[in-house]
């Protein structure tokens, strides 16, 4: 067992429902999850709680032997080693593809930043895109920037929120199949939500399928196929 | 618990220092309501109160009703119709803010007088002699006149802007059910307009309970003449500070009154997509009509005064020493632009603090520093001098030391006004700042953070370069908001200080009015350059 989640519950301020209840799970290293579940579920509240951007009310989170929160351990986003891949990619629009790729790398020295750097866009194949800023770049090619800015400092953890929602249909299948092979190259530990029960099945070694901050089923993909997920899950 | 450990970092304690302090002056107001009353505040009290509460009413209700009428009929007529030169005249009707109102009533007061260009015209021309008081504006209608004609443009920019962005569906509904250009005007436009109007408004009664200007060059007595009357004639600071407190009281009830008035109706028009208003055209004595209504107030309110300070300003040309006249541009640009700096900095970490702290307490707080603007200059300037001779009183041992002889050093120094003006400003810089950080959301310092970088280098990397827009125009508008600022720098300059306000103040109350058109036309060009850029942007930037 490489991460483990124990109990989770999450409340946002103004409401006193929890939105995440009791949420446990265990993950080995170099597995990809997909958490699937509707909007409102309480699926992206997991991301940004493990990410550091949220405080749970109770539970633990560790990551091999570092104890990332508990009752009395708090650690800083910043500190985490995690890496994250937002809906909308957040690249900073001031920056190229290789300073938003380097921006995560300030502890390197100089030549390893740029070999990591060239690793990276190798990785995603945006080999020759460096000089280019986010808004020269298609959907397509920015979730690929954002996913190299992610992998660059060699996260411990992997997370995506919705990676494929802004991307149209035809891309989407494509890029399906390239994220999985990147991810699987990359050997990197990762979760990814969605509300897309093909990309949870195209992409995941096991999904957990969750409502109402609960986790409702968990399975591989192949033993998820008999459930009718489309009706339960999808709005 | 947990959570207040994690909040706490220097974002956080450096952003409470500057509320506190920020806020520390109105403490001081406030405490004085409960000070004992002395013999001036009970002779106020009794024969002079009710006079400045009464004329401070009269001043507030008929300005609003009258900006309201002018700035909601020009704001319609722009927003609806198609008439000559519309396109000229949307932009030009916000230009009366760049005149600051004192200027407008010593230039009217000078076109108007015995010796102005109207009474001469008439005696010399025509020889007609009229009876002088027929002419006379300084008197309480005066004062109206001057603060409807350079504050309406509050009113029409925020009601034409929502008019012209928010209302065509429902108007072109009416005019489907078979509705008239009158019975939209009155059933449809006035109520869906209302928050708009109240917000206006709003602004042009708290401008007129700040302004000192008109009112003490008209010789009218209101609260804030009466604070420095009670201040500087009688030396009496405590009296001072109970009109103080006593006008602070008024402000809040205005507030409170604009919270009922605008009810959740604020809520029903949060679309916030833009659906342009089709223009009608007009022809004939209809169009004659519209550009001549639209022309005349665009004369009144900006054309013949500046023309005036022009003429006054060619027939002065060279009267005043030119080195003189840089000094006080320097002096201008120096308190403007160090406090406009200052207010800038303190909104981004403040801003940035209520952005990385989460609970819902924590977001009041940075609210409180906003008051600021709805409170008076006078109100402030007692606080603020209040504040600073403790301040040099609890210093005096300190001073001693470092062998300085006198008592008062802060209090006489220029820190003290460039703080009254951070006070009275900060929520425009505030909330510049605060729409810049909503404009770029939380995702890219999230990204940011989780990248490995801390509160500061994301800060630094992230957040400022994109926030370059929002703190352009943050710094402008209070740069010139400063420029023109009147009351705090008349009594907070340390001595021998003059910017460009006050000495076209000075001359003006000196009746050397021509010398004041010199001053007065550099401060409307900067200003009026300011305004129509600041508007051409934020109505050309992104919807």
């Amino acid at each position: 067992m490489f991460i483990a989640i124990e109990n989770v519950c999450f409340s946002y301020s103004n409401s006193k429902e929890n939105a995440i209840d009791e949420f446990s799970m265990t993950i080995e290293k170099g597995e990809v999850i997909s958490i699937l579940g509707r909007s409102g579920s309480g699926k992206s509240s997991i991301l940004r709680i493990l990410a550091g951007l949220e405080l749970p009310t109770k539970g633990t989170f560790t990551i091999g032997d570092n104890v990332l929160f508990s009752s009395n351990i708090f650690v800083h986003p910043e500190k985490r080693g995690i890496g994250l891949v937002f809906q909308d990619y957040a690249l900073f629009p001031h920056m190229t593809v290789t300073e938003n790729i380097r921006f995560g790398l300030f502890r390197l020295s100089k030549k390893e930043k740029e070999k990591r750097i060239k690793e990276v866009l190798e990785l995603v194949e945006l080999t020759g895109f460096e000089k280019r800023y986010p808004y020269q770049l298609s959907g397509g090619q920015q979730q690929r920037v954002a996913l190299a800015r992610a992998l660059a400092p060699k996260p411990n953890l992997l997370l995506l929120d919705e990676p494929f929602s802004n991307l149209d249909a035809e891309l989407q299948y494509k890029i399906r199949k390239d994220l999985r092979d990147i991810l699987k190259k990359a050997n990197i530990t990762s979760i990814f939500v969605t509300h897309d029960e093909n990309d949870a099945h195209a992409l995941a070694d096991r999904i957990v399928k969750i409502d109402k901050g609960k986790i409702v089923k968990v399975g591989r993909p192949c033993d998820m196929l008999g459930m009718p997920i489309k009706q339960e899950v999808m709005q | 618990m947990k959570r207040l450990m994690i909040n706490v970092n220097s974002w956080t304690i450096s952003a409470s220092c500057i509320i506190i302090l920020l806020f520390l002056p109105n403490i001081t107001i406030l405490k004085g309501i409960f000070v004992p009353s002395n013999e001036n505040w009970e002779h106020l009290k009794k024969f002079v109160l009710q006079n400045y509460i009464q004329t401070s009413v009269i001043l507030v209700v008929f300005t609003a009703i009258f900006s309201i009428v002018i700035g909601l009929s020009l704001a319609w007529l722009i927003a609806q119709y198609q008439f000559p030169l519309r396109n000229f005249f949307k932009w030009a009707l916000i230009l009366p803010l760049a005149i600051p109102p004192f200027i407008g009533a010593y230039t009217y007061h000078g076109i108007v007088n015995y010796t102005g260009v109207i009474q001469k015209t008439l005696r010399n021309e025509f020889n007609i002699t009229v009876n002088p008081s027929f002419f006379d504006i300084m008197n309480i209608p005066g004062a109206i006149f001057i603060y409807t004609l350079f504050l309406y443009p509050y009113v029409y920019t925020i009601t034409r802007i929502f008019l012209s962005n928010q209302s065509a569906s429902l108007i072109e509904s009416a005019k489907i059910l078979g509705k008239g250009p009158w019975q939209i005007f009155f059933q449809i436009v006035i109520p869906i307009s209302r928050v708009a109007i109240i917000g206006g408004s709003s602004l042009v009664i708290l401008e007129v309970l700040n302004d000192y200007g008109v009112v003490k060059y008209f010789g009218i007595q209101t609260f804030s003449t009466a604070i420095f009357q009670t201040w500087f004639g009688f030396g009496d600071i405590e009296t001072s500070i109970k009109l103080a407190a006593s006008l602070m009281g008024f402000v809040i009830l205005i507030l409170v009154f604009e919270k009922l008035f605008r009810g959740k109706k604020q809520f029903s028009f949060a679309s916030t997509k833009v659906k342009p208003l089709p223009l009608i055209r007009l022809v004939g004595l209809k169009a004659l009509f519209a550009t001549s209504y639209v022309l005349i107030i665009f004369c009144f309110a900006f054309l013949i005064p500046v023309a005036q300070l022009v003429s006054w300003f060619i027939l002065t040309f060279g009267k005043i020493p030119m080195d003189e006249f840089f000094q006080h541009i320097k002096n201008s640009v120096f308190v403007a632009g160090v406090s406009a700096a200052i207010i800038i900095f303190c909104a981004l970490i403040i801003g940035n603090f209520s952005r990385i702290v989460k609970g819902r307490y924590v977001k009041i707080l940075p609210k409180i520093t906003v008051l600021g603007y709805s409170i008076p200059g006078a109100v402030i300037a007692v606080a603020v001098v209040t504040t600073f001779i403790t301040l040099d009183r609890f210093l005096t041992p300190l001073y001693a030391v470092m062998g300085i002889d006198s008592k008062l050093v802060l209090s006489v120094s220029i820190v003290m006004l460039i703080t009254a003006y951070i006070i009275r400003f900060f929520a425009i810089g505030y909330n510049a700042i605060e729409s810049g950080y909503d404009k770029i959301g939380t995702d890219f310092s999230h990204a940011s953070r989780i990248l490995g970088a801390g509160l500061m280098r994301t800060f630094v990397k992230v957040d400022l370069p994109m926030m370059k827009g929002a703190i352009i125009s943050g710094f402008i508008l209070v740069f010139i908001d400063i420029m023109k600022e009147i009351p705090l720098t008349l009594i907070l300059r340390p001595f021998n200080f003059d910017t460009l306000a006050t000495k076209a103040f000075q001359y003006a109350s000196d009746e050397r009015i021509m010398e004041a058109s010199q001053a007065s036309l550099f401060i409307i060009t900067i200003s009026a350059i300011a305004i129509f850029v600041f508007h051409y942007l934020l109505e050309k930037g992104p919807k």
